[in-house]
Order: C-alpha cells, then sequence, then structure tokens
C-alpha cells in the first residue's frame, strides 16, 4: 500500500498496517502521529477512528472527531477563570484538570499594578506547562518578549461558545474558506481556542447568534459547500 | 485501677498510673496516668525487684517501625505538582511496612545544588520508587523528605509503556524499548550493590 492510497482512508481502533509496505520500504523511519502507534512486531496499530491521513515523505496521522481537549504545550486557549488561590488564579479550560494562571503573567502586571481579574472573566492564553501528571499551567504573556499579543481578558458584549477540535483546527487552518468569506460580508471579531472554545464578538446580539449558527453547521462541511451556504445566507 | 496482665486494651484505655508502674512500650503517659496506645494484650515486666514494673501493650502483629528523622525511607511517588511531590512511605530503613506512611518532597530539597530552579516534572513522575532520608516529622498529614544528596533519588521508574527505564547519569534514564530519555533525580548506586561481571 503506497502512503497516497493510504490517504484518506476511514479507520477504527484496532486496524493494523504493517510498516513493510511496499512504499515504506523507501523510508526508514515513519513518524506517527496523534491517533497512532507502534507494537513490537512493528506494525502501525490505529487507536482512533476516524480518517488517516498521509503527509510525504514520511508522516502518518489520523484526523479523528473530538471534543474532550488534551492540554498540549505551546497551544493556544480560552478559559474561563473559576477560583483564585493566592498568587494562583484557577481556569477551566475544557481538559480533565482546571489549568492554572500566574497573576503576573499579564503585560504590564507587577506586584503594585495587579490587573483587574475576577471570576467568570475570559482569557485568552498560551499553555506554558502540559503534561499528563501536573496541572496544565496558561499564561498570558509571551514568555520571551514579555509582550501579550492578542492574549490577555477578552471583554466586551460577545459570545464564548464551544464547537469540536477538529472544527477549531478546520477554522484556523489556511486553506479553510469560511472565515475570510465572512468577514468580507460581516466585520466581527473572533478568538478560536484549541481547546474547542470560541470567542465571537459582533455589533448586535442577532448577528453573533447567527454567526455562530453557521461556524457550527460547518463541521463536516468542504470549501465549496461552505460557499454555497454562504451564498445562501448573504444573497 | 491496675491493668490485668494477659487482659485485651485499645488504645488510649488507661492502665495503671504513674506511681504504680513505668510507662514501656505501646503506652504512654498523661497527667500522672498510663495509657495504651496500641491495641493488644497488657503485659508486666519487673526489671529490678525495687523498681517499679514496666507495663507495656504487646500487639499480635510485629511493631512497625516508625520513621525517624534521619532515616533513609523507600518511598512511592503518587502524587506531583509544580511545588512538590507527594509519596506514600512503604519501608523505613529497609524494613518493609505493613501500612504506609504519607511524605512529601518538596521542591527545595529535591537536589543540593540550584534548589530554587528544580522542575517536579524532571524529577519524579507518579510511580516511580525513589530513596529518600527523613527531615522531619512534617505536619498531621506527611512527613518531610529529602533526597539532596548523590545516594538518594529515584531508583526505579517505568516508562510510558511500562518497560523499567535503565539509569544514564544523575538526571537521565532511558527506556530499553523505545530508547527515549526521560529525566529523573537518580540515586547513584552503591559499589556494594552492583554485581560487576567476572572477567
Amino acid at each position: 500500500m503506497t502512503g497516497n492510497l493510504l490517504d484518506g482512508k476511514i479507520v477504527v481502533p484496532g486496524d493494523v498496517f504493517s510498516a513493510a509496505d511496499e512504499n515504506f520500504k523507501l523510508v526508514n523511519k515513519i513518524k506517527l502521529g496523534p491517533g497512532l502507534t507502534t507494537n513490537q512486531a512493528q506494525k502501525i496499530i490505529v487507536c482512533k477512528s476516524g480518517t488517516l491521513r498521509y503527509k510525504s515523505p514520511d508522516t502518518l496521522w489520523v484526523d479523528c472527531h473530538q471534543q474532550r481537549y488534551i492540554p498540549s504545550k505551546g497551544e493556544n486557549v480560552i478559559g474561563v477563570i473559576t477560583s483564585r488561590q493566592g498568587d494562583f488564579y484557577k481556569v477551566d479550560i475544557g481538559a480533565s484538570d482546571q489549568a492554572v494562571l500566574n497573576c503576573m503573567s499579564f503585560e504590564g502586571a507587577s506586584k503594585r499594578n495587579r490587573p483587574n481579574v475576577s471570576n467568570g472573566d475570559v482569557v485568552f492564553g498560551q499553555l506554558i506547562v502540559a503534561n499528563k501528571d501536573v496541572e496544565p499551567e496558561l499564561s498570558c504573556i509571551d514568555p520571551s518578549s514579555g509582550k501579550a499579543n492578542g492574549m490577555g481578558i477578552l471583554s466586551g458584549d460577545g459570545i464564548l461558545f464551544t464547537i469540536s477540535l477538529n472544527l477549531g483546527r478546520k477554522l484556523l487552518s489556511p486553506d479553510c474558506v469560511l472565515l475570510p468569506e465572512l468577514g468580507s460580508h460581516v466585520s466581527f471579531e473572533i478568538i478560536i481556542g484549541l481547546n474547542g472554545k470560541v470567542a465571537l464578538f459582533c455589533k448586535s446580539a442577532q448577528q453573533s447568534v447567527c454567526i455562530m449558527n453557521l461556524i457550527k453547521a460547518t463541521e463536516y462541511m468542504s470549501n465549496t459547500d461552505i460557499m454555497k451556504a454562504l451564498n445562501k445566507q448573504f444573497f | 485501677m491496675d491493668a490485668v496482665v494477659g487482659q485485651v486494651c485499645i488504645p488510649g484505655e488507661r492502665l495503671s498510673s504513674v506511681e504504680l508502674c513505668q510507662a514501656g512500650p505501646g503506652t504512654y503517659v498523661r497527667q500522672g496516668y498510663v495509657f495504651a496506645s496500641l491495641a493488644g494484650l497488657v503485659a508486666k515486666e519487673r526489671e529490678k525487684s525495687s523498681d517499679l514494673p514496666l507495663v507495656s501493650v504487646k500487639s499480635k502483629n510485629k511493631a512497625q517501625s516508625v520513621p525517624e528523622i534521619g532515616a533513609i525511607v523507600t518511598c512511592k511517588i503518587t502524587q506531583i505538582t509544580s511545588r512538590f511531590a507527594k509519596c506514600h512511605i512503604i519501608a523505613v530503613n529497609n524494613k518493609t511496612l505493613s501500612m504506609p506512611f504519607r511524605g512529601m518532597i518538596r521542591k527545595e530539597n529535591v537536589r543540593e545544588t540550584d534548589r530554587d530552579r528544580v522542575e517536579i516534572y524532571k524529577c519524579f513522575r507518579p510511580g516511580d520508587i525513589a530513596l529518600a532520608k527523613v527531615l522531619s516529622l512534617g505536619d498531621a498529614s506527611c512527613y518531610l523528605l529529602t533526597t539532596a544528596e548523590n545516594e538518594l533519588g529515584v531508583v526505579v521508574a517505568h516508562s510510558d509503556e511500562g518497560v523499567a527505564l535503565i539509569p544514564l547519569s544523575h538526571n537521565e534514564m532511558q527506556c530499553p524499548k523505545s530508547f527515549v530519555k526521560e529525566n529523573r533525580k537518580v540515586a547513584r548506586p552503591q559499589s556494594e550493590h552492583l554485581a560487576f561481571p567476572e572477567r
């Protein structure tokens, strides 16, 4: 089986591929992405159901539908502040553990100039510590420069809603036409967290709800379907 | 009000008064009376005929050794956070305990050098077995332990695949199956425990 033939194949957990197949013989090492693992007999085993994807020369992974977020270092996520414990805020990011956010991890924060943060605030930050044994840690500043780069408390009249992780990744990919096309018709501000949370700010509540429904509906749509849906909405 | 020899007693039971007996193992003294601190049988021994008899409680189970300050304990890491690692003390001075005590290794007590910039995730993981020394009796919840010595630290650790890691240096261990290197605060093996192949 060549790698290109594998791309787009629907797989379920338990499917086995042998690394000794044709195309892979040309490559010494195969990089296994999420959803794949290997066993002692050097066979590739699928652990998540979804679409198998292949990127030449040697990368394989499974695109799967997932709603539960697993924290990973370096990802930008949206969270809701739930409580304060001493020097830290506890933030709900939709993972199994609540993340901690240091009170000083905001732009321009110092011991005298404390940021004005209260319970229930929506915050956009980057995960700086994310392991399976420790609770994840969030930060609203870029560790190297100390600047916010768009992170911090999100304020204004808007909605916060949840989508599946793969839809979030799809919207953020440069191939997806939804957001640029939508932006040419309506003006809005959107922040997409890799944990499946989206914050949307629009001129009116009605517009916000309309755009939210549009985004949620594009879960299984290809680019052509998205263009059709947008044309129907705006013309 | 003297306790009868061979009688079963429970912790907290008043055995005798200080005027009649001396407090031995398994008992403690409060406000002039001797109370039992273990569940078991009351025993009385008289060392010298002139002295007061020594009252003690003999438990059916073997006496459990209690960690003292400076004892080397074997502990199993149960939980890690960014500031400390919590563990169960499973043996004291190589004597296995029937019930584990709880211990805590604070970030500052993991190693001697660079104590502030320790990352607990790179020193311990849940499930590791480590050798530590008791620093203090700590608070009501756990003993305070330290691994700030070359011979203290992680002894047995497993990788994500469940294979035992092989120590490489004082801060690295490697999985023999996937060859992934993991960071741990590794205990230096003592020469008497190493078996070299005969040439």
